[in-house]
């Protein structure tokens, strides 16, 4: 103990002070920040009762909830073998799909699903969905996907109105890519893609996301016909 | 031998806390850019209930940053010494319990995390790892007293 101890202590004291505040204030940022905003723009279709997911054919049974993140490679290889498949259910009403389109991969993913969710509200969202994953980067968050970028592939697949453009630009729906964060993750969503049908996952081990004929019978055991 | 360990140990003891708190401050500075994926690593163990697991996400990088710092400027070497040590045995139960289940994720150690491809796991070099911070911890809990720290 030198001469200067009480000096040493204030010092000490004073340093767990301020880490302690930066720690409590990190915390308490963190867990507001990440909880739903019910004051976020979200899509014609979305409810929270749906987990704030894109809802197709609303009034059809039995609900398919999809999680995808549109830079996610496994997600782009679910397209590729069932999204045709699921395509169809969609567009004969065979079932009501809610797709949540999560952001965890970073900044383009959330740029993805604002344009996805402008693209829903032009009733286009099945082909912007298709557009995103065929335009997919060969990695995360290369700059690639800048809004302009988003806005031009949806013209270019005929997606005209200026209020997709605009909608797109403005990023109007960035706020609610959190909402859909929060509730896939009071949803224990863990990987993408993820797919319930009625409530149940299909089975990874089982080749249910990786093979047509098996997704299509985990579909049918679900009732969709 | 004795007079030599006497020797060595302050520098032993500043370099256990330059090792075990930075590896701390980075493992929680590069989750804190993306909580919801840091929740969801936490989800992936399968440990705890869905609500615990996502608040447990949002809160332990701001603690790794809050040890870490500890550590790194030497303030409360014994006490955080040990509570990094008890992190990181909490770190070994839940991978190694991941890895007994069967489960395929990534720890999710330095951001990342969720479910991974089966052949893609890392368990065993995880426990190793965190092993070896956890003996760190264990020393500094007995020997706090180090170089260039602020605890006298």
């Amino acid at each position: 103990m030198g001469s200067n101890s009480s000096g040493d202590k204030g010092t000490r004291n004073l340093v767990i002070g301020m880490i302690s505040f930066i720690v409590v204030v990190g915390v308490v940022f963190s867990l507001i920040s990440n909880r739903s905003s019910s004051t976020a723009a979200v899509p014609a279709t979305v409810s929270e009762a749906d987990g704030y997911g894109i809802v197709l054919n609303p009034e059809s049974t039995p609900t398919i909830d999809v999680y995808v993140d549109y830079q996610c490679v496994a997600c782009k290889y679910f397209e590729i073998i069932n999204g045709g498949y699921l395509n169809e259910v969609i567009a004969q009403k065979k079932a009501k799909v809610v797709v949540h389109p999560l952001s965890f991969i970073g900044p383009e993913s959330v740029l993805a699903a604002n344009a996805v969710a402008c693209a829903a509200d032009e009733n286009e969202f099945v082909d912007m969905n298709l557009a995103l994953f065929q335009n997919q980067a060969d990695q995360s968050n290369t700059g690639k996907w800048s809004k302009e970028y988003l806005a031009q592939l949806g013209k270019s697949i005929g997606i005209t109105s200026s209020n997709f453009e605009s909608c797109v630009n403005e990023g109007k729906y960035v706020r609610w890519t959190s909402n859909v964060a929060t509730a896939s993750g009071k949803a224990d969503v863990n990987s993408t893609p993820t797919v319930f049908v009625n409530g149940k996952a299909l089975d990874r081990e089982a080749g249910e996301y990786g093979d047509l004929a098996k997704f299509r019978a985990a579909l049918a055991a679900g009732g969709v016909k | 031998m004795q007079d030599k360990f006497k020797l060595y140990q302050p520098w032993l003891t500043l370099l256990a806390r330059l090792g075990l708190g930075g590896v701390l401050l980075a493992a929680g500075g590069l989750k804190i850019g993306n909580l919801q994926k840091s929740a969801m690593s936490v989800r992936a163990y399968e440990m705890l209930p869905v609500g615990l697991a996502n608040f447990l996400g949002f809160v332990l990088p701001w603690i790794e940053i809050g040890m870490g710092l500890l550590l790194i400027v030497g303030v409360a070497v014994s006490i955080v010494g040990l509570l990094g040590a008890l992190t990181m045995l909490a770190f070994v139960v839940a991978i190694a319990q991941a890895w007994a289940r069967g489960l395929s994720i990534d720890c999710g150690c330095f951001g990342g995390g969720g479910e991974i491809a089966p052949e893609e796991t890392k368990y065993l070099s995880t426990i190793l790892r965190d092993i070896g911070f956890l003996l760190l911890g264990v020393y500094l809990y007995y020997f706090p007293k180090g170089k260039f720290g602020l605890d006298k």
